[in-house]
Order: C-alpha cells, then sequence, then structure tokens
C-alpha cells in the first residue's frame, strides 16, 4: 500500500465474495486496493486511505451505500469531491436520482458490467 | 291517529248531509200535506201570489237540498279517495325511508353526508368503522380532515374541486384513522339535496382498497428483494469465471478452458432470465415508468446488433437493415424500447436456421413510428398464433429447435411494454417460412 505513483481504490461492499474478487482484479490491474464491508468501516477507511475512486454498493448492514455517499459529501474538503461509482444490484429510479444528485459519477447495475468493463471505466475515470 | 280524523271528518260532514236531506224530506212533507188537505187549491186555475211563493219555495227547497246533497257527496267520496292515496303514499313513502335509511345505515360501504362546505354531517356505520371513531368524533369535521399532513395539495385540489361543483370519482386518497393506521381508499362524492332546506349536500363514498395497496406494496418488495437476492450470485459468478477466463489466475487446458466458456454461458442465460423476470414482475404490479426523451432508435438498434454479433455469426445470419432517418430522433423510453427491440431481433436470431436472414425496417407514416422484424425462420403454427403474446408461451416447434433456451416470457413482456408505452405490436408468420412482428409508436 505504500507505492505512491499507484492509483488508490475503495472497495465498499458487503459480499464477501464479490468484493474479494473485485479487489483481486483491480490489484493485478495495477491498482492499490482495500476493501469495507458495510457503510460505517468504509467511511473510516476512506478518511484514512484517501483513495482515488470509491467502488461502493447500496444494500449493506450498519450503514448503506446512500448513506455512506451523504457523509462523505459532508466533508467540505475532500469527501466532498471525490470520486464515486455506485456499483450495485439495486435499479430503483428513486435510488439512482438520489445518488446522483449526492453526486456519484457513475451508477452501474452489477449483472451489467462484465469485470474488465468496471476496470476500464475507472481507468477513464482516472484518465490511464 | 290521521285515519281517526279522517273518520270524524266524515261524520261531521255526512251529519250536514243527513241534515239538509231531513230539511228536504221536511220540506216535501209540507208541501205534499198542503197538497193533501186542500187539493181543490191546486187544481184550480187561480192561485194566490202567496201559494205560488209558498209552492215555489218548498219545490226549490227541495231541489236546492238534493242538488246540495250531491255535490257534498261527489266531494266528499273524492276527498276520501285523495285521503286514501295519500294516506298510503305516505305510508309506502314512510316504509321505504325506512328501508332507504337501514340500507344507508347497515351498508357495507362507508357512505358519509356532507354539507356543502364539506362538514361531515351523517356517516353510516361503515364509515365510523372505517375511520375507527364513534359519530361525536366526527361529526362536524371537514371530510378531508382525515388525510395525512404530506398529502396537502391532494387535499387542496379536492376542495376545490367539490366547492366548484367538479365531480370527483374514484380519487385515490390516504387516510389516516384514529388509531394512526394509513388506509388507502378511491373517494368519490355526489352531489345531493337536503331533503328539508334544499340545501346542496354531497354523498361521499368510500371504496377501501386498502388491502390490494399491501398486497402491490408487497410485491414491488418481493421484487426488489428478488433482484438483490438473483443479482448478487450471478453477478458474482460471472465475474470470478472471467478472472479464470482471463488467464490471470494461470492457464488452463482446453477442455477445461471448454467447461469455463460453458459455465460463462449458462450463467449469462441466467442473468438473462432473471432480468425478464424482474422486467415481468415490474410491468405486472404496474411500477413500470415511461420515461420518455429524444431517443436514436437506430444507434439503440446497433448496439443491439453489437450485443448480439457472437449468435448472428455463429449462425451466419444475414442481417438486413432499412432505416427511416426520421427514427433517429423519436420521443421514447430508450430503456424500455431497448427491451422491445432486443427481444424482437433475438427471438428472430434465434428461430432462424444457419444462413438465414432478419431484416429490420424502421419507417414513419402519419406521425406513427413503425419497427418491423421480420425473418424467414420456422415460423409460429398456425394453431398456436392466439397464443404468442401469453405468459411463458413456447410454440411447439420452438421446443424442438436444438440448443434454443427460451423463456417463453420474452413477447408477454414486449406486448406488456408497448402497450404501456400506448403502441401496439402484431405480427403475420407462417410455419417454416417466418415471421414479421409490427410495432406502432
Amino acid at each position: 500500500m505504500e507505492e505512491t505513483n499507484k492509483k488508490r481504490i475503495l472497495v465498499v461492499d458487503d459480499d464477501d465474495n464479490l468484493r474479494s474478487v473485485l479487489i483481486d482484479k483491480l490489484n493485478i490491474s495495477g491498482f492499490d486496493v482495500a476493501g469495507a464491508s458495510d457503510g460505517r468501516e468504509g467511511l473510516n477507511k476512506a478518511f484514512e486511505l484517501r483513495p482515488d475512486i470509491i467502488l461502493l454498493d447500496v444494500l449493506m448492514p450498519i450503514m448503506n451505500g446512500q448513506e455512506m455517499l451523504r457523509k462523505l459529501r459532508e466533508d467540505e474538503e475532500w469527501g466532498k469531491k471525490v470520486k464515486v461509482i455506485m456499483l450495485t444490484v439495486v435499479e430503483d429510479a428513486t435510488v439512482i436520482a438520489q445518488a446522483v444528485q449526492d453526486g456519484s459519477f457513475a451508477y452501474l447495475i452489477k449483472t451489467d458490467q462484465s469485470i474488465d468493463d468496471i476496470v476500464e471505466k475507472i481507468k477513464g475515470m482516472l484518465k490511464m | 291517529m290521521r285515519k281517526n280524523l279522517l273518520l270524524a271528518e266524515h261524520l261531521t260532514i255526512s251529519s250536514v248531509v243527513l241534515f239538509i236531506m231531513l230539511g228536504a224530506v221536511f220540506a216535501s212533507f209540507s208541501l205534499v200535506e198542503d197538497i193533501l188537505t186542500r187539493p181543490q187549491r191546486y187544481f184550480s186555475t187561480e192561485l194566490s201570489s202567496e201559494e205560488i211563493q209558498f209552492i215555489l219555495v218548498h219545490i226549490s227547497f227541495v231541489i236546492i237540498s238534493v242538488l246540495a246533497s250531491y255535490i257534498i257527496y261527489l266531494v266528499l267520496s273524492l276527498h276520501t279517495r285523495t285521503e286514501i292515496t295519500v294516506f298510503n303514499t305516505t305510508k309506502s313513502l314512510a316504509a321505504s325511508l325506512e328501508q332507504f335509511v337501514k340500507f344507508y345505515e347497515e351498508a357495507p360501504v362507508p357512505y358519509i353526508i356532507i354539507d356543502k362546505s364539506g362538514k361531515i354531517i351523517n356517516p353510516n356505520k361503515a364509515a365510523l368503522r372505517f375511520f375507527g371513531v364513534v359519530l361525536e368524533e366526527i361529526k362536524e369535521k371537514d371530510i378531508f380532515h382525515y388525510q395525512p399532513e404530506e398529502d396537502k395539495d391532494r387535499i387542496e385540489k379536492l376542495t376545490r374541486y367539490y366547492k366548484g361543483n367538479i365531480p370527483i370519482n374514484r380519487e385515490e386518497v390516504r387516510i389516516v384513522t384514529k388509531s394512526g393506521a394509513i388506509k388507502w381508499a378511491l373517494l368519490s362524492i355526489f352531489e345531493t339535496k337536503d331533503p328539508e332546506s334544499f340545501a346542496r349536500t354531497g354523498l361521499v363514498t368510500i371504496f377501501d382498497i386498502t388491502e390490494q395497496k399491501q398486497l402491490d406494496q408487497a410485491k414491488t418488495e418481493f421484487v426488489s428483494l428478488a433482484s438483490h437476492q438473483l443479482r448478487t450470485p450471478v453477478a458474482t459468478v460471472k465475474w470470478y469465471v472471467e478472472m479464470l477466463l482471463s488467464g490471470n489466475m494461470g492457464e488452463f487446458s482446453p477442455k477445461q478452458n471448454d467447461y469455463l466458456g460453458t459455465v460463462y454461458k449458462v450463467n449469462e442465460e441466467m442473468i438473462d432470465l432473471v432480468e425478464t423476470l424482474l422486467n415481468v414482475s415490474r410491468v405486472e404490479i404496474g411500477s413500470v415508468r415511461v420515461e420518455s426523451k429524444p431517443t436514436n432508435a437506430i444507434d439503440l438498434t446497433e448496439g443491439i446488433l453489437v450485443e448480439l454479433s457472437p449468435q448472428i455469426e455463429t449462425k451466419k445470419i444475414n442481417i438486413e437493415r432499412q432505416y427511416d432517418d426520421n427514427l433517429r430522433n423519436i420521443e421514447s423510453d430508450p430503456k424500455l424500447l431497448r427491451i422491445v427491440i432486443q427481444n424482437l431481433i433475438s427471438n428472430a436470431v434465434k428461430y432462424t436456421p444457419d444462413g438465414g436472414t432478419v431484416a429490420i425496417r424502421f419507417k414513419e407514416s402519419l406521425g406513427e413510428n413503425i419497427i418491423v422484424v421480420s425473418d424467414n425462420g420456422i415460423g409460429i403454427p398456425e394453431n398456436q398464433q392466439n397464443k404468442v403474446f401469453t405468459k411463458m408461451f413456447r410454440a411447439d416447434n420452438a421446443h424442438n429447435l436444438t440448443g434454443s433456451q427460451g423463456t417463453g416470457l420474452g413477447l408477454y413482456l414486449v406486448k406488456s411494454i408497448i402497450e404501456a408505452m400506448g403502441g401496439n405490436i402484431s405480427f403475420i408468420s407462417k410455419e417454416d417460412e417466418g415471421s414479421t412482428f409490427t410495432i406502432k409508436l
């Protein structure tokens, strides 16, 4: 985690299997990756590690993704600007609208994406 | 009581008649007596003026008495008949009023009578049960008093309607009962008049749809739960297999790769099925919202063709395109339109033998956007054509097709979506010659 030239990604998802395959894939693709299994842990790790991009699930125990995003945006400095990609199975118009309003950069449905697509999207957002 | 009065009235009138009749009889007697006592006087030619007067007075009196009795008899009998009719009508009116009041009071549907300002005057028992109150608590309250604060705009609208004599017919409203429970109802208000003051009143009917709403809610929750529970595992399998297939985890033997490829393909079919099931559920519970915006139907179709290119190339299907440029910018819901066109093209490819042709034609005619997808595939047997758009339909000849995995939900979904979008779909098909599906939007 100390290599400074690597871009840092935080994967926040309560599904261990999904989180773990995403972390593996992103590691292989040359990112510095951390994981969190709920919104509260995600929020703590986000402020501690200051990742370049946060991949954020919606439905999670303790604190859901929507709330974590809101709390991030409450931070006037770093949290307000950090790039967030919602990566979820929730396809609800009001949830999507709220996420867009709260400044998520993309809203992806897991089943629509191949794991390569996700890496490509991240690279695109980081202009890599 | 009224009957006794009637009897008394008749007795009085009858006595008067009897009295007059007696007078007439008396007058006749005195005349006859006078004739008998001195008949010579009446047969003589000369009568004194007093005698003539006597005779005339008596005869007139007799005639007048008889006439008067007759007139009184007529009036009396007419009066009696009217009285009887009025009495019977009143009696039956009272009975039907009683019947009506009972019907109103005991009806299982909540009814409320309100005054012209919307204040509750008379709720029936079902209404009291519906609101969970007793009469004293609800009387004089505004009819919209029990609606939740959040529905303020709606309450204002309905109040304006009622006061402006605009009919309110089966308007969906939420009602907070005394216990705090929220109920859903279809509310109608019919204009009536107060039977005494003739002032304007309203008859409110409330049709309780709470159970139906709760059921819809449960279905919606099921759909979102199912989407979570079903999508997560298939997405997990997809990404793990992709990792293995990418070679990042080490190389596999060709056979192992083959097997992984099959796992991937079947999982993709599973994803399609899950997505279709979710879409069908959304359509069925009516949660599909058509969100129209400028849409490029041609780009959208080309995107679908790219997605389907593995199947198209494997089967060497020839794709013919005939695009009207007007369809580059139509008002439509791109997400729903995509489901529709994707299903039609994928069906055409699936049910057309290797080397066959699938033609996609777009045209605009009389303000209608027409999308036609035709193929020269296996077609639909004539005796099954009426079932094409029913749920879980798969034609007999489709079952026999090797490698064809159909859910039988696609065309059902397509038709439901097209109808939600206000369009229509039709087809012509002949077995072993092909099918042509036409959508008008």
